[in-house]
């Protein structure tokens, strides 16, 4: 079970990644950025920008299956660590310089997340209660 | 970031953020169906439509916003986007914040500042 979490976790996260980069490379290609059916042509007609809806496809099935064993928490903050992958892939890719701001806001917002996944698996258990409150509360 | 950044910026946030408020309001309608039925009923009213049609632009305006900034920053500035819709949740559906939720939006917003001050 625990390679089974490793491995959807891992798919979960390089489709979210390839997602974005392939984002990118589709927003690039489309320049110069003008507001009119010109530029969503050149969106549309780029490779780029079926990559990343096979990464948003591929990240789907992913989460979904995770989500079949996986308790929310963990999944929902690891559906969220993307964001690192990407800052990394994107020092290679794109030389984006990694600057304190980057770094310390991603940090704080990595941080964010696992509060928020705390959170869900904390809430896990009290669930039950929410919902004998709401029907007692509401007997139809 | 240039005017032009915050602007895609904000658009993203508003259209993910209503995007996920009708597919909530599409799923949540309290009837009782089966699985078919469920989506038939859906699929008769306009809120699952709405949440598409949010999702087919948001593709387009989340590429435009990238290609406006660097990609970490971008994915960096988008994480807004869980803020926005845990307090959407609040005011719509009556969600609770609990503690530790307010403890992710606070860190989240100081971190999406500390990237945004950085770009």
């Amino acid at each position: 079970m625990k390679r089974f979490y490793l491995i959807g976790f891992l798919c979960l996260m390089a489709s979210d990644t390839l997602a974005q980069i392939c984002f990118k490379l589709a927003g690039a290609a489309a320049e110069p950025l003008e507001f009119g059916l010109n530029w969503v042509l050149r969106i549309v007609a780029s490779p780029w920008s079926y990559g990343a809806l096979f990464g948003y496809l591929c990240s789907f099935v992913s989460w979904m299956t995770l989500l079949r064993y996986a308790p929310i928490g963990p999944a929902f903050a690891a559906s969220h660590l993307e964001l690192v992958s990407v800052t990394i892939l994107s020092v290679w890719l794109f030389h984006e310089p990694l600057t304190l701001f980057k770094v310390a806001g991603g940090l704080l917002i990595v941080l964010g997340v696992l509060c928020l996944a705390k959170d869900e698996s904390a809430g896990a258990a009290g669930k039950e209660h929410d919902r004998d409150g709401a029907r007692s509360a509401n007997p139809a | 970031m240039t005017a032009l950044a915050v602007t895609l910026w904000l658009l993203n946030m508003s259209m993910d953020t209503f995007g996920h408020l009708a597919f909530k309001a599409a799923a949540a309608h309290g009837l009782d169906l089966d699985a078919l039925s469920h989506w038939k009923h859906m699929a008769r009213r306009p809120w699952l439509w709405a949440g598409v049609l949010c999702y087919l632009g948001e593709f387009f305006v989340w590429a435009a916003f990238l290609s406006q900034v660097p990609l970490a920053a971008g994915v960096m500035l988008g994480s807004i986007n869980i803020v926005v819709l845990m307090i959407a949740g609040r005011l719509m559906f009556k969600e609770r914040l609990t503690p530790w939720r307010v403890a992710g939006i606070v860190l989240i917003t100081a971190g999406v500042m500390l990237v945004g001050l950085g770009v």
